[in-house]
C-alpha cells in the first residue's frame, strides 16, 4: 500500500510524537493500525526513529568534544564503551559455560509459512455459495486467505476465538487469528473476552473489538457501516480528516468513508435486522478424548476417564523414590485433587497412538511456584514421537527456563529443535488453563502448534531451531518409549532424564482432535466439553477432524 | 601461552572490534522498538552482556549485526513488562513486524546515519543548537525549550518541523549524492 503525501506527513508528525513522549491514545491506536498493515508506514516509522537514534548518537558525541565535558562524559561513556568494563566478566560467564545455545539464522522467528499455517475455520453455513473452490464445514482457512462468498451465510472462527458471519456476496481477507479486512458485503462478528483486540479492517475505518457484537457493511466503494450490537468497539476512521479514535458503544452506529464520518441510514431498520438471531447449521466433528482428574487421595496409581478408547488401557502410574514422596503427590488442586510434582517423581501412561503425527489437543491446569528455576521447567508433559518429520525427537510442554530465547516462565512447546513462546510467565503460584493443540504441519514446519493460555490464543508462531535427527542407534532407545505419555520429567535419547517438573497439575485431557477456541474456554470453565462435540456422530478419517 | 587463551585472547579482540564497530546500529535497532533513549540504553546494556555469553556461538563471517539484533529482540520482548506503563506500547504483532521492517533496513539507516551528519551541518546554528539539545543525555524537549528561549509548544513545532526537513535532506542527499559533494 503506498502512502499519500498527506499520510507520510501524519506519520512524520507520529513520529515525532512517540520521540518526545506525547502521542495519544488516539494517534497510538491508529499509528498501531498503520503499522500493523502498511510496510510502507513501517519504512517511515523506522527512518523516523532510525534518524532519532542517529541525533541522540551525534548529541552525545558532539557533548563529549564540548569544552565543559568532563562532568557529562561519563554518561557518554556509559552509552557508547561501558561493555568494555564488563566484558572480563563475561567472559569468565563464557568460559564457565558448558554448552551455550548457538543462535543463527535459524533461530529467526517467524510465521509458519504456506499451506501448513491455518488460523481459522469454517464452522456454521446456511446455502453458502462460494465463489472459486469451495469451502466445506470444517474446512481450514490459511493465512492472508481470500474468502470470495457469492451468496447464503457462513461462520468462521478465529484461533483467537473471535467468530464472524459472513453474508454473500462477500469478500473477506483473514489476515491472521487477530485480524481480518472486509472488502464489501456484510459481516457479523461476536467476539469472547478471550478474544478482545479482535479487529476488523476496512479501507474506510479499523475496528478493535472490546468484547462485544457488531455488524460492518462494507460497499465496496470504500465505504462501510459500523453498528454496535453489544459492548463497544474503538473505530479508527482512516480518512485523514477524522483520525481521532470513535468508541461506539452498544445500540451506537457511525459511517465511515474517504469523506469523513457521518450516520447511518436506516439505522434503525438495520439494528433491527442484525440482532435477529441466524439460523446457521453448525458443524462439530465428534471427539474422543482421555482424562485424569487427579482426584485418587492416595497411591501410586492414577486413573483414566476414557471416551471412544479401551477403559483401563490408559491410566497413569505415579513413579516417586520415597513414601514420603508419593504421600505428598495427592494434594489439594483446581478441582478437587491434584497431582503435585515436587521436582523428584513423574507419572507415565501408556497411550497408544500418541507418538504418530496425528492432531490432537492437551489441556491441563497448572500451578508453578513463584520462586521457580529453571531447573524445574522440563516436562510438564512430554511424549516421545515416530515421526520422521520430526527427526524422531520427543516434543515436551514446558515452560520457558531461557530468557535469551524467549521471556523467562512462558509457556514453551519444544519439538524437533523448535519451539512455540507464550507471553504470560506462569511462575506465579496461581493456577493457569494450558491448552496446546498439535497438527501435522507441511515440508518446511513440521508441526503446527498453538498455545492457549487461560483460554486466549498465545502463540502460533513457530522459531525454528537446528534439525538434529537421533542417529539410529540411539532412535533404538527412542522406540521403546514410543506411545508412553510422560508428565514431570524431561525426556532424553535414554529414556527419562534427571531433570523433573516441579508444580501441580490438574485435570489433564488428551482429544484426537484440535479443539475449537470456545471448546477450550468450556473446558476452563466447565471442566467438560460442549454437549455439541459429545454428540456428534460420523467422525472418520478424513473427515474434517483428521488432519 | 596455551593454544586455549590465546583462543580466548583472539576471540575477546574479534568481539571488542565488532562491538565497537556496530554498538550504534544495534542502539538504532533498539531504539526503534523501544523508543525512549533510557530504556534503549539498558536494553543493549542487557544485550550486549548476551552477546559477551553467547559469542562463540556467532559464525565469524556472517552478519554480526543480525545475530545481535535477534539478541536484542528477545531482551525486548522479555523486557516487554517493564515498558508496559509507558505510553507507546505496540502489542506484540506489531512490535514484531516493526522488528522485522528494522532489521531488513539495517543498511539503508546506516547510509541514512552518514548522510545525516552533513545536514545537520547545513542548518542554521540555531536550528542545530535546537536539535542538538533535545537529543543531548539527560536534556530533553523543555530543556531544549528553555536554552533557546523557546515556549514548550513553540519547541515541540520546531522539532517536528527540523525533523522533517533533516529527513528530506537525507533522503535527497541519499538519492543524489553528486549534488551534495
Amino acid at each position: 500500500m503506498n502512502l499519500t503525501d498527506r499520510e507520510i506527513l501524519e506519520l512524520n508528525e507520529f513520529c515525532g510524537a512517540v520521540v518526545d513522549g506525547t502521542l495519544t491514545d488516539a494517534q497510538r491506536a491508529r499509528l498501531a493500525a498503520w503499522l500493523r498493515d502498511s510496510e510502507a508506514a513501517r519504512r517511515v516509522y523506522v527512518r523516523a526513529l532510525g534518524q532519532s537514534a542517529s541525533l541522540h548518537n551525534y548529541a552525545a558525541e558532539m557533548q563529549a568534544e564540548a569544552p565543559d565535558a568532563p562532568v557529562r562524559l561519563q554518561k557518554v561513556l556509559h552509552f557508547s564503551l561501558w561493555w568494555l568494563t564488563v566484558f572480563p566478566a563475561a567472559a569468565a560467564l563464557v568460559l564457565g559455560l558448558w554448552f551455550v545455545p548457538r543462535l543463527t539464522e535459524n533461530t529467526v522467528a517467524v510465521d509458519a509459512p504456506g499451506a501448513g499455517d491455518f488460523v481459522a475455520r469454517i464452522t456454521g453455513s446456511k446455502n453458502s455459495q462460494w465463489s472459486g473452490a469451495a469451502l466445506p464445514p470444517g474446512a481450514r482457512v490459511a493465512k492472508n486467505q481470500r474468502l470470495e462468498l457469492a451468496a447464503g451465510l457462513a461462520e468462521i472462527t478465529f484461533d483467537s476465538g473471535a467468530r464472524i458471519v459472513l453474508e454473500g456476496p462477500a469478500s473477506l481477507d483473514v489476515n491472521s487469528a487477530w485480524n481480518g479486512t472486509l472488502h464489501r458485503g456484510t459481516l457479523k462478528a461476536s467476539v469472547p473476552h478471550e478474544a478482545i483486540g479482535f479487529r476488523i479492517s476496512n479501507p474506510a475505518v479499523d475496528v478493535v473489538d472490546l468484547g462485544t457484537e457488531f455488524t460492518m457493511i462494507a460497499d465496496g466503494k470504500g465505504a462501510a457501516d459500523v453498528l454496535v450490537l453489544k459492548g463497544e468497539v474503538e473505530a479508527a476512521p482512516r480518512a485523514a480528516a477524522d483520525q481521532d479514535t470513535i468508541l461506539l458503544r452498544e445500540k451506537e452506529s457511525c459511517r465511515f468513508a474517504s469523506s469523513g464520518v457521518s450516520d447511518v441510514s436506516d439505522r434503525d431498520k438495520k439494528f433491527a435486522l442484525f440482532t435477529q438471531p441466524l439460523a446457521l447449521d453448525y458443524f462439530s466433528a465428534a471427539i474422543n478424548y482421555v482424562h485424569w482428574s487427579f482426584d485418587e487421595a492416595a497411591g501410586d496409581a492414577v486413573q483414566a476417564d476414557v471416551r471412544g478408547r479401551p477403559a483401563g488401557a490408559f491410566d497413569l502410574q505415579i513413579k516417586a523414590d520415597a513414601p514420603a514422596s508419593l504421600a505428598a503427590a495427592h494434594s489439594e488442586g483446581r478441582r478437587q485433587h491434584a497431582l503435585r510434582f515436587d521436582g523428584k517423581l513423574y507419572a507415565q501412561a501408556p497411550f497408544p497412538g500418541l507418538s504418530g503425527s496425528t492432531t490432537h489437543t492437551v489441556a491441563f491446569w497448572v500451578k508453578v511456584p513463584a520462586d521457580g528455576k529453571g531447573t524445574d521447567a522440563y516436562s510438564m508433559v512430554t511424549w516421545a514421537t515416530n515421526s520422521k518429520k520430526l527427526g524422531n525427537r520427543w516434543m515436551g510442554i514446558n515452560w520457558n527456563k531461557d530468557p535469551v530465547e524467549g521471556p523467562f516462565g512462558v509457556l514453551r512447546t519444544d519439538f524437533r529443535g523448535g519451539s512455540a513462546m507464550g507471553s504470560t510467565p506462569l511462575h506465579d503460584g496461581r493456577w493457569h488453563h494450558i491448552t496446546v493443540v498439535f497438527a501435522p504441519g507441511d515440508d518446511t514446519t513440521p508441526v503446527q502448534v498453538k498455545q492457549y493460555v487461560d483460554g486466549r490464543l498465545e502463540s502460533s508462531t513457530i522459531i525454528p531451531g537446528t534439525i538434529r535427527p537421533v542417529a539410529r542407534a540411539t532412535a533404538k532407545g527412542i522406540t521403546a518409549l514410543t506411545d508412553v505419555l510422560f508428565l514431570g520429567c524431561r525426556l532424553g535419547i535414554d529414556g527419562q532424564r534427571k531433570e523433573r517438573f516441579r508444580g501441580e497439575m490438574d485435570e489433564l485431557f488428551i482429544t484426537d482432535r484440535a479443539l475449537e477456541p470456545q471448546e477450550i474456554v468450556s473446558l476452563m470453565n466447565d471442566n467438560r466439553l460442549p454437549a455439541s462435540a459429545l454428540a456428534a456422530t460420523g467422525f472418520a478419517p478424513g473427515g474434517p477432524g483428521d488432519e | 601461552m596455551s593454544p586455549d587463551s590465546h583462543d580466548e585472547t583472539e576471540s575477546r579482540k574479534r568481539l571488542m572490534a565488532l562491538m565497537t564497530r556496530h554498538q550504534r546500529q544495534i542502539f538504532a535497532y533498539i531504539y526503534t522498538l523501544v523508543p525512549d533513549r533510557h530504556d534503549a540504553e539498558d536494553l543493549l546494556q542487557e544485550t550486549s552482556l548476551v552477546i559477551c555469553e553467547k559469542f562463540d556461538g556467532f559464525t565469524p563471517g556472517t552478519d554480526f549485526v543480525a545475530w545481535a539484533c535477534q539478541i536484542a529482540w528477545w531482551r525486548i520482548r522479555y523486557s516487554r513488562q517493564k515498558f508496559a506503563r509507558a505510553k507507546v506500547v505496540f502489542d506484540d504483532d506489531v512490535l514484531a513486524a516493526v522488528a522485522h521492517t528494522a532489521s531488513e533496513m539495517a543498511s539503508e539507516l546506516d547510509e541514512r546515519h552518514e548522510a545525516l551528519a552533513g545536514c545537520l551541518k547545513k542548518l542554521p546554528p540555531r536550528d542545530r543548537e535546537l536539535v542538538l539539545t533535545r537529543y543531548e543525555p539527560g536534556s530533553g524537549v523543555a530543556e531544549a525549550a528553555r536554552r533557546s528561549g523557546r515556549s514548550m509548544d513553540a519547541a515541540y513545532k520546531a522539532l517536528n518541523r527540523l525533523r522533517k526537513l533533516l529527513h528530506d535532506c537525507v533522503t535527497n542527499q541519499l538519492a543524489h549524492p553528486e549534488a551534495s559533494a
